[in-house]
């Protein structure tokens, strides 16, 4: 039975909240009888914040948000579900266009590891890396990236946090020497002659799992067929973002002022490396959210003895997607 | 009072310097955006920011990554979002949430933000302290425990063995109990 109640899911604008945005302007959430309303919000703290209040009843939010709400990490604990995985991919690191010679051609951080020695014996000050939060994959892809190049993420480089659409000003400032964020803001960066691109999510990591959609654990239960519904208007969505044939509507409903806001040209250039849809990219797997708690322990943002596997199983719920579906 | 004033629109910093009115001293600091060097060196007493500024992930941020920079943060919402103020700032989840801004308003918010900062502190510190305390004493008992077990004391002394340990050593009580269950670990671990 169609639920009546308007429900209102938050999004940050950034190209992996696609399906959201698509489901709404193409009348999927519609189709399934939801009276949805999208609210875009600035920051992710702010989108956990009226999740947690119940002012957001679901949200496209960071997929280690979602584990670090459920476990209380920098805020009161928040049981979370995330029933759907919104992308692969479509992250990427820019660094400013002025050290991109120095820096070399990447996609590993050996030239940047030079520079920083380079500077380190001159007396330079230490270069600024951002992210777009603690507890986000674009954080912990940021470190593991200069880690692999031997450079230490806690000693070698500040590392700090700006929203994405805050990046390209920051690197233009001269705030920030680079920074990990999702697409189209590496592009807007390009765009604007700021920055260049030296990798992309997957030189770092195959198949990386980066934004969930996501409602408390309260509300799923409370709401499980308006959930139900919700699932299958986002796979249809995210159906239909994949396909190529739709990449020029898709980029034009993504730039629009509501959505992201930014020239379609630049959103059609920087869909290349995200993936909407495909085998295993939407069904939550609690094995990519233990790979998630791995890298938090890895980055200390959680304590070694935790179990991986039932913090995983509580949050990842392949079990509300399969049933939404039918599989 | 030094007040900073993070938003992209230049109406909020001057409502906030209105309702300070009288209040002195009184620096308060306008910027468009957030700048943790600029903010670091101004040493705000408390922070205003507009729950809609996309800086709000960075001040956020400060919170686990930097606790000397920390600072009491009064977010306004300007929205009409009835319920965020109360129940955010009841659940704890944001720093402090105050729907709308009114300049007769604005001294009484900004001295309860930073009053409740203040006691939210104190609490956790103490907190802290008690947690560590409890740890401290479950761990003297346990070696206590163990002392009594194997050589076959009483309570009394068992805990003298464990105190001329800790006088002889110049080491705290808790420490040389901690050491002391970890040798037996290891010893049993062995046999």
């Amino acid at each position: 039975m169609a639920e009546v109640s308007r429900i209102k899911l938050g999004f940050v604008p950034l190209n992996d909240a696609a399906a959201l945005l698509v489901a709404s302007q193409l009348g999927f959430f519609e189709a399934e009888g939801l009276d949805v309303e999208l609210r875009r919000e600035a920051s992710w703290a702010t989108v956990r914040d009226k999740l947690a209040a119940g002012l957001l009843d679901g949200a496209h939010i960071l997929a280690p948000l979602t584990l670090a709400m459920t476990l209380g990490l920098g805020c009161e604990p928040t049981p979370m579900v995330a029933p759907f995985a919104l992308n692969f991919g479509g992250a990427a690191i820019t660094v400013a266009a002025h050290l991109a010679v120095s820096v070399g051609a990447g996609p590993g951080a050996e030239g940047l590891a030079a520079l920083i020695a380079r500077r380190r014996a001159e007396g330079a000050s230490p270069l600024t890396f951002a992210s777009v939060f603690p507890f986000s994959i674009h954080n912990y892809l940021l470190r593991d990236w200069l880690a692999g190049a031997g450079i230490d993420p806690d000693g070698d480089v500040r590392l700090t946090v700006a929203a994405p659409s805050r990046t390209a000003e920051l690197l233009a400032g001269g705030v920030i020497e680079g920074f990990c964020a999702g697409e189209p803001w590496n592009e807007v960066a390009v765009m604007k002659g700021v920055g260049r691109v030296i990798a992309h999510a997957a030189d770092i990591h195959a198949d990386t799992p980066d934004k969930v959609f996501a409602t408390t654990q309260a509300w799923a239960k409370d709401r499980p067929d308006a959930l139900a519904a919700l699932i299958r208007a986002l796979a249809r969505a995210s159906a239909w973002s994949a396909q190529a044939a739709n990449r020029s509507e898709l980029a034009r409903i993504l730039a629009k002022d509501e959505a992201i806001g930014v020239d379609q040209t630049v959103i059609a250039a920087s869909l290349d490396g995200i993936v909407f849809d495909g085998p295993g990219v939407n069904r939550p797997d609690p094995a990519q959210a233990a790979w998630l708690v791995g890298q938090m322990k890895r980055w200390n943002h959680l304590a070694p003895a935790l179990d991986d596997r039932s913090i995983a199983a509580a949050v990842y719920r392949p079990d509300l997607y399969d049933a939404a579906l039918k599989r | 009072m030094r007040v900073l004033v993070v938003d992209p629109d230049s109406a909020r910093a001057a409502l906030v310097t209105e309702g300070l009115a009288g209040v002195e001293p009184l620096d308060v600091r306008h910027c468009l955006f957030f700048d943790e060097a600029e903010a670091a060196d101004f040493a705000p007493d408390v922070v205003v920011v507009a729950a809609e500024s996309p800086d709000r992930d960075t001040l956020d941020s400060l919170k686990s990554s930097n606790a000397g920079a920390l600072r009491p943060v009064v977010m306004f919402v300007d929205r009409s979002e009835p319920g965020l103020a109360e129940e955010a700032v009841h659940a704890g989840v944001a720093a402090y949430v105050v729907d709308g801004l009114a300049t007769g308003r604005v001294r009484a918010v900004l001295e309860v933000a930073m009053t409740r900062f203040n006691l939210m502190r104190q609490l956790r510190t103490d907190l802290d302290k008690a947690k560590a305390d409890l740890a401290s004493r479950k761990t003297v008992e346990r070696a206590k425990a163990l002392i009594m077990k194997e050589r076959g004391l009483d309570e009394e002394a068992a805990y003298r063995v464990l105190r001329k340990l800790s006088m002889d050593s110049g080491r705290p009580l808790a420490t040389v109990a901690s050491d002391f269950l970890a040798f037996a670990a290891v010893m049993k671990g062995g046999s």
